[in-house]
């Protein structure tokens, strides 16, 4: 069952991206489990389609092949839904995956959420005076938010759940958004780190500029992940891999030949988002308390959608 | 010639559906029978789901719950299934339990011993250990042992049973896949592991080994299946494939024990009074009622190791030339 794939190349014959040794995975055995735990999923919440915020990214991308490949391409609505300032290539991007798979995909432009509530045109919007100069971070927060919105309320129409499309690497070091791009029902590749993520994406059939693009959250114009956190996937990918997964302390790391200042950065990162990873506490008053000492599968008989 | 054909129901439970599960049990028991199998095999609570949690209770069946009964009658007339639920004890106890069914009644209940409770199991948290690993006859005219997944993992269990009489080791597991890294040699890092374990239990056992395991998701887990059938020289007789939801024929000659116990008697030779002498040593010694012969100067009551010795941190490893067990690769900064 092995399948090891070569790394693939651009048409210059160089590798699509970096793959290191410790990361590669079994692509063949992956797509089998996602793909029975997508189906696992639907069935036993009782449901059969899926919702997805499709950007144009490799994240978003795989999953919906993944999608396609579980439970059909008709039962996948891929929702595309750019800001004003959003690249236009990534939404170029986005709708050749969703032609290339043949899924349905709407166009839901967050423009004027956005602006409505932080105003523009030296307009005042619902947020007030006092939201005007806000942040590049609280408007990020703010159209991930909406985002998730957005894809919540076409779910019902659809009938459909909302499928996560967040990777195990932004998952760790926090590079997400409580409550907007990390919101789903459930996530098939949220295991993966971004190097696995392009290894799987090449084996199942994502266009390759797709793959070979430079990651971005594009909350801003040519926003870059890796821009904005000056490290490489690679890189940071294997400090997770052996940090967490094969619990190598810092001092074994620095042994391996990573500089101790960046292991120290990415455990900060990892530490400081731990919140972002877990179910919020509910203060313990009664005598059995969700997720503290009533504990249930959240899939049982009777909570299918019927 | 002692032929058998064993059916092996790699089958996904769905979760706290007993009734469902039971109705499938009754379905697969019949096409085994029809099949010509003479034992049919389920996994680890094959009759409820795995990821219970607090649900085990609501699932929970006496032994003389009358569900457990009929299902049990389906074996009437020369055929012998073992199946796998909740078993809650007179006292309130809930043991994942497999029982071993035969000729309409319920011969023989294992109740698992050793349940994982680290990493992603919480075993110990919802139910109780059973106490006894031993052998039991059946009407497959050899000793039958009886163990749930990881019962396995701990080399005593396959040991005792076999010297207990067992020629049949029978291991039913809810074993969820992962590690998922290229260089493993199955593509999955538990199936490797677990062909390992019973490759070795059968041939230091000269045993039949009979693995199966479920496939389904519960949760995040997904089980991945991989059912096998090893014979005495630790050869396998039969694989299931990964993931597939099926039942799986596997003709096996029992013969073939004899065979191998005769031309490689290892258990014959197992030393039981050493090792009962040697073990009885060394509880004594661990609860400090003994003087430990074998601890190092100034160890504690019960420890084997001196407090005082330096060792090496996990610094030193750093520092050392090569950090043990590393590829040399990875020492080389890759930006």
């Amino acid at each position: 069952m092995s399948a090891v794939q070569a790394v693939p190349t651009d048409d210059a014959g160089r590798p699509l991206f970096e793959l290191p040794d410790e990361l590669a995975i079994d692509t063949d055995v992956a797509r089998r489990v996602i793909s029975g735990f997508i189906r696992g999923q639907l069935e036993q919440a009782g449901f059969e389609r899926l919702v997805l915020g499709l950007s144009g990214g490799i994240d978003s991308g795989l999953v919906a092949y993944l999608v396609a490949e579980a439970i059909g391409a008709e039962n996948l609505l891929c929702i595309l839904m750019p800001y004003r300032t959003s690249s236009p290539a990534s939404r170029a991007d986005a709708e050749t995956i969703a032609a290339d798979l043949g899924c349905r995909s709407e166009l839901v432009e967050i423009t004027a959420m956005v602006d409505g509530y932080f105003g523009a045109d030296g307009g005042t919007g619902a947020g007030g005076d006092g939201v005007r100069d806000a942040s590049a971070l609280r408007r990020g927060n703010f159209m991930a938010r909406m985002r998730m919105s957005v894809l919540y309320d076409r779910s019902v129409a659809f009938t459909g759940l909302v499928v996560g499309t967040g990777n195990k690497t932004e998952s760790l070091i926090g590079y997400t958004t409580l409550f907007g791009d990390n919101a789903c029902a459930f996530n098939p590749i949220g295991d993966l780190y971004k190097s696995q993520v392009r290894q799987l994406a090449a084996a199942i059939g994502v266009p390759k500029a797709v793959i070979a693009k430079a990651p971005s959250a594009d909350l801003w114009p040519n926003q870059t992940d890796e821009g904005e956190g000056s490290f490489s996937y690679p890189l940071l990918d294997r400090i997770l891999y052996w940090r967490i997964d094969r619990r190598r302390s810092t001092d074994e790391l620095v042994g391996m030949g990573f500089e101790r200042a960046l292991v120290g950065r990415v455990e900060g990162l990892v530490a400081r988002s731990e919140f972002k990873r877990q179910v919020p506490p509910i203060a313990k008053l009664g005598p059995r308390t969700a997720g503290v000492d009533y504990l249930y599968p959240r899939r049982r008989p009777g909570s299918a959608r019927s | 010639m002692q032929p058998l054909r064993i059916a092996l129901a790699q089958v996904a439970p769905r979760l706290g559906a007993l009734d469902a599960n039971l109705e499938r049990h009754r379905g697969l028991i019949r096409e085994a029978r029809a099949g010509g199998a003479g034992l049919v095999v389920f996994p680890e609570l094959g009759l409820t789901g795995y990821l219970l949690s607090d649900l085990a209770a609501e699932v929970a069946m006496r032994l003389d719950d009358p569900r457990l009964a009929a299902l049990a009658a389906e074996t009437a007339g020369e055929l012998s299934a073992v199946v796998s639920f909740v078993e809650e004890s007179s006292d309130h106890r809930l043991f994942i339990a497999a029982a071993l069914m035969e000729d309409g009644e319920v011969r023989h209940v294992h109740r698992k011993v050793f349940l994982p409770t680290y990493g992603q199991f919480d075993e110990r948290r919802f139910f109780a250990p059973g106490d006894i690993v031993r052998a039991t006859p059946s009407r497959l005219g050899v000793g039958v042992g009886i163990a749930v997944c990881e019962d396995f993992w701990h080399l005593q269990t396959p040991q005792l049973l076999a010297l207990d009489g067992a020629q049949i080791l029978l291991n039913v597991s809810s074993s969820p896949g992962r590690d998922l890294a290229a260089s493993n040699e199955v593509g999955l890092g538990t199936a490797s592991s677990w062909r390992t374990l019973m490759r070795t239990y059968a041939q230091l056992t000269g045993s039949f080994v009979v693995f199966v395991n479920r496939v389904g998701v519960d949760e995040s887990m997904t089980f991945w299946g991989g059912s096998e059938v090893i014979g005495p020289s630790g050869a396998p007789v039969f694989s299931a494939p990964f993931f597939d939801d099926d039942l799986y024929l596997v003709d096996v000659n029992l013969d073939e024990v004899r065979r191998e116990r005769i031309a490689l008697p290892l258990l014959r030779d197992e030393r039981l009074e050493l090792q009962a002498r040697e073990l009885g040593r060394i509880i004594a010694e661990r609860a400090g009622l003994a003087v430990d012969t074998t601890a190092e100067p100034g160890a504690g009551p019960g420890l084997d190791v001196a407090p005082s010795r330096k060792r090496p941190t996990a610094r030193d490893a750093a520092e050392a030339p090569e950090a043990p067990g590393e590829p040399i690769r990875l020492r080389s900064r890759r930006r």
